[in-house]
Order: structure tokens, then C-alpha cells, then sequence
């Protein structure tokens, strides 16, 4: 399918998807589904009244707090149990577990371990996170080809050099990719926790939802929306530029 | 005979497991009660919550709604998926729109979901349905997209057509691809329901979690978060289990 044919498709998907929202939208009333049409009208009022960018910048700034530590501890962990068979028994049966906890189920707990403030967001944005950064370098870490690292040794490579000049660029990808899918699920837990505890971009979600309109609730979805694509889109882009070798992604789902 | 080494897991497993519930127990014991239960309360509080029936009866009706909405995503997602797998076109033109619905976090769905379903059973299951959809869409799409071009030219060049061709060739060819799907959607489902059960009416094992957060009681907080990620897990091997003893040809292959 050559590009031009390929844009054509994609701008008729979304060409109809939005007249479809806007007939829908029109038909159903605002009350039930406002159109885009109400929803764009509304969307100023969204940032002057409930301070919806304000909001929003705060929880971001939160999140990335939470995100950052997650990285730091599942690359830190994920290298130490894919390099070394005692590390990988010893965590193993925690990690599984914690990896298949829903992180709803733990806001109720973590609202009395850590408060309604900073800690609580960070810590359920972390948990959110950490496992997919961790699973992800760790196996990257395990199916490093042990050919290169002979052949560092061969070269008399020192252990760092033989850890930041074969170990790292050959994870890069695989913590790229858990880096991704841990920021998708970081901001999913940030909106769980904010709309549990109605603080932050949470509240202006829950608000929003208990005004007769549905208009702003729609202008509240579309704003999470662009801040999920361009989080994603500059993860990918930074990972195009910091490492070609990249285009050969792989991952653990 | 077989010589035990330090890095056997079947000696560092238990070890594992034992030594974090100890580190838990004590770092419990040296907080206030109301902060931390150690994990001798949690497994205490877990067999009362269990024979006097609480959870029990919780998790069947909690598995009500759920069940319902992971099997609605499935029969409309996988059909779907196959769809978009299959035309190039039809994915070019849907995916945008697609992926951009997929990037809004479900939860901040929920109060449109209670505005058209209302608080209770149909808004529950129209969550779980939310959050199941696109993650078997998704996977089965990618996987119907990557099958073997060899297998359907040979459909294809013995004639199959129309149906024949959907039932013998294309169907088996994207059964591994739909089962990762719904191994995949069922975690989300156990979430899901979870989710619904804290966000829309608190009910069943939502509201023992609520009672036991507002009393501070963080024994039982803790075996509700266990058995709901134990029935998470559970799931996932069943759907596993399934998927090993129906597609028997496909593990061959790849063993």
C-alpha cells in the first residue's frame, strides 16, 4: 500500500469517526453524548473554571516523580536478577505476584500506608510502573548473547566497560520498551488514584462527570488522551534518536 | 546424583517466600497496628473471612459481572480483530482512531458509563467489557496480521473459499493469536471488576475493602488485594491450560 493511499485511509477513519461523533452527539443530546461540536464550545471554560491545565501539570508533575523511581528500581533490579541466578530465585516469587495485583485494589491500602498527598500518587504511580520496566529489562538481560561478552573479556575489558559498553546498549531496547508500556499504565493509575481520592486531574475527571452536560467530561477525556500520545510518541521518538538499533524492538508484552 | 547449588530456585523460592514474610512481619510489629497488619494477622484474617463466609459469597457475585463482560469483549472483539487483521485497509483507516480511544484510561470512562448504565450490575459490566475490549482487539489484530503468508497461499491454492477457507485455514491459523488475547483480557477483567466494585456502588468484595479502609483495618484489606490477585492468576493459567490442551498442534510445533 503506497503512503499516499495510507493517509487517505487514515484521514477518511478519522474524517468519519468525528462526523459519526457529531451526528451521534447531536442526536443523543448533551446530556447523554454531548457532539464535538459542544465540546470544543466548552473547552475554555474547562481551563478558566476548573482550572483543568493547572490540575492536570500538578498530576503530571507527580506522576513523573512516581514513573522516574519506578525506572530507576526496575532497571536496577531487572539488570541484577537477569545477571545473577541468586537475585532472580530470591525476587522472582515477589515480583509475579506483585505484577498481577491490580493496582485499584491497592489504593484502598495505600491511602492509609501513605495519606491523600505526594506519597500516595507517587507510590501507586510507582507500583503501576516498576514490574513492566523490571519484566522487561530482566528478560532483555537474561537473552544478552554470551558470545559478546567473551569477547569483551577476550579484549581485556574491564567490568564496567564490559557493563556500559555491551551490557547497556544491548538492553536499551528491551528497557524502552518497558519504559512505554509503564508510562501507559502510570497514567491509568494516576487517573485510578486522583478519582478515588478526587484530587488533581482526577477531580476535574469527577467534577466534570457530575455537571448535566457531558460536553466538559468529553473535553477532560480528549486532554488525558493528548497527554498519553505525546508521552508515548517522545518515548519512541528519543528512542529512534539515542539508539538506531532500536527499529529491532522487542519485548515482553 | 544431583547436586543442590545456591542457584537452584527450588531452594531459593521458599527461601524467598519465607524470608519477605518474615521482613513484612517484622517491620509490621515495629509500626503502629493501624498502619501495617503483619502477614501472620493477614493470613488469620483471611481464614476467619473465608469460613464465615464473607468472601465467599463476595467473589461469586463479584465473578457475575465480570464474567459477563470479558465474554461480551470477547465475542465482539475477537470477531473484530479477525476483521482488522485481515484487511490492510480496513487497519490503516481504524487504527488512529482506535489507539487514540485505547490512550484514555478506562476509569475516566466511568462517569458516562454510569450516566448511560447506572450504578449497578449493567454499569459494572459495561467497565469490565471497556477494559477487556481493546486488549483482545489489539492482540488478536497483531496476531491475525502476522500469520504465516505460506499457510493461507496453501488455503488459497487448493481452493478453499469463503467459509471453507474461514473454518479450515484462517480460524485455526488465529486461534494461538485469540487465546494470548484472552490470557491477556482476562487479567484486565479481574481488574476490571475490582475496579467497577470501587468506582461505581461499592458492593461485594469493593465494599469489604471500603469497610475494612475505613475502619483502618489493614488485615483485611490485605486478603481481599490476595484474593483478588490470586484470582487474577488463576485465571490467566486456566485460559493457559486451555490454550495447551486444545491447540496441542501449535505447541508441538513451536516445542
Amino acid at each position: 500500500m503506497s503512503e499516499k493511499r495510507k493517509w487517505t485511509l487514515r484521514m477518511v477513519g478519522i474524517g468519519s469517526f468525528l462526523a459519526l461523533w457529531e451526528v451521534m452527539g447531536r442526536l443523543m443530546g448533551d446530556a447523554l453524548f454531548a457532539p464535538i461540536s459542544s465540546m470544543v464550545a466548552v473547552y475554555p471554560s474547562l481551563i478558566e473554571e476548573n482550572n483543568m491545565l493547572v490540575e492536570l501539570a500538578k498530576s503530571l508533575q507527580h506522576l513523573i516523580y512516581g514513573y522516574a523511581l519506578g525506572c530507576v528500581v526496575g532497571i536496577t533490579m531487572g539488570i541484577a536478577m537477569g545477571r545473577s541466578k541468586i537475585f532472580e530465585g530470591l525476587l522472582q516469587p515477589w515480583v509475579s505476584m506483585l505484577f498481577a495485583t491490580s493496582i485499584a485494589s491497592l489504593v484502598p491500602l495505600f491511602m492509609i500506608l501513605f495519606g491523600f498527598g505526594l506519597a500516595f500518587r507517587v507510590a501507586i504511580v510507582f507500583m503501576s510502573a516498576v514490574w513492566y520496566v523490571l519484566l522487561n529489562t530482566f528478560h532483555g538481560a537474561k537473552g544478552i548473547n554470551p558470545e559478546l561478552i567473551q569477547t569483551g573479556r577476550a579484549f581485556d575489558a574491564r567490568p564496567a566497560q564490559i557493563f556500559f559498553l555491551i551490557l547497556l546498549p544491548g538492553l536499551y531496547p528491551y528497557i524502552l520498551v518497558g519504559m512505554r508500556n509503564g508510562l501507559a499504565h502510570s497514567i491509568r493509575a494516576m487517573v485510578i488514584a486522583e478519582m478515588y481520592v478526587i484530587v488533581g486531574f482526577g477531580s476535574v475527571v469527577f467534577n466534570t462527570g457530575l455537571e448535566v452536560s457531558t460536553a466538559p467530561l468529553l473535553g477532560a477525556l480528549v486532554t488525558i488522551m493528548f497527554v498519553g500520545i505525546a508521552g508515548l510518541e517522545s518515548l519512541r521518538w528519543i528512542g529512534r534518536k539515542t539508539a538506531p538499533w532500536y527499529e529491532a524492538e522487542k519485548g515482553h508484552p | 546424583m544431583k547436586r543442590i547449588t545456591v542457584n537452584n530456585p527450588h531452594l531459593l523460592y521458599p527461601i524467598s517466600i519465607f524470608g519477605g514474610l518474615a521482613v513484612w512481619e517484622i517491620i509490621a510489629r515495629s509500626l503502629p497496628r493501624t498502619l501495617l497488619a503483619p502477614p501472620t494477622a493477614v493470613g488469620l484474617r483471611l481464614w476467619e473471612m473465608i469460613g464465615d463466609g464473607s468472601i465467599p459469597v463476595a467473589l461469586a457475585s463479584s465473578l457475575q459481572h465480570m464474567l459477563a463482560g470479558y465474554l461480551l469483549a470477547v465475542l465482539v472483539a475477537v470477531p473484530l480483530g479477525i476483521a482488522l487483521g485481515r484487511s490492510p485497509s480496513l487497519s490503516v483507516a481504524l487504527d488512529p482512531v482506535l489507539n487514540a480511544i485505547y490512550a484514555i484510561p478506562s476509569v475516566a470512562f466511568i462517569p458516562f458509563l454510569i450516566v448511560w448504565f447506572g450504578l449497578y450490575f449493567e454499569g459494572r459490566v459495561a467497565l469490565v467489557f471497556l477494559m477487556c475490549f481493546f486488549e483482545i482487539l489489539m492482540n488478536v489484530q497483531q496476531g491475525v496480521r502476522d500469520i504465516d503468508r505460506g499457510l493461507l497461499d496453501a488455503g488459497h491454492s487448493l481452493q478453499a473459499r469463503g467459509l471453507t477457507f474461514f473454518w479450515l485455514v484462517l480460524l485455526p491459523a488465529s486461534l494461538p493469536f485469540i487465546f494470548t488475547g484472552l490470557r491477556v483480557g482476562i487479567g484486565r477483567a479481574v481488574n476490571a471488576m475490582i475496579t467497577a466494585e470501587l468506582f461505581f456502588a461499592a458492593v461485594n468484595l469493593g465494599k469489604l475493602m471500603k469497610v475494612s479502609g475505613n475502619a483502618f483495618d489493614t488485615a483485611s484489606l490485605f486478603a481481599v488485594i490476595f484474593v483478588v490477585s490470586v484470582l487474577g492468576l488463576i485465571g490467566q493459567e486456566t485460559v493457559g491450560w486451555l490454550d495447551r490442551r486444545l491447540l496441542t498442534w501449535h505447541h508441538r510445533d513451536i516445542a
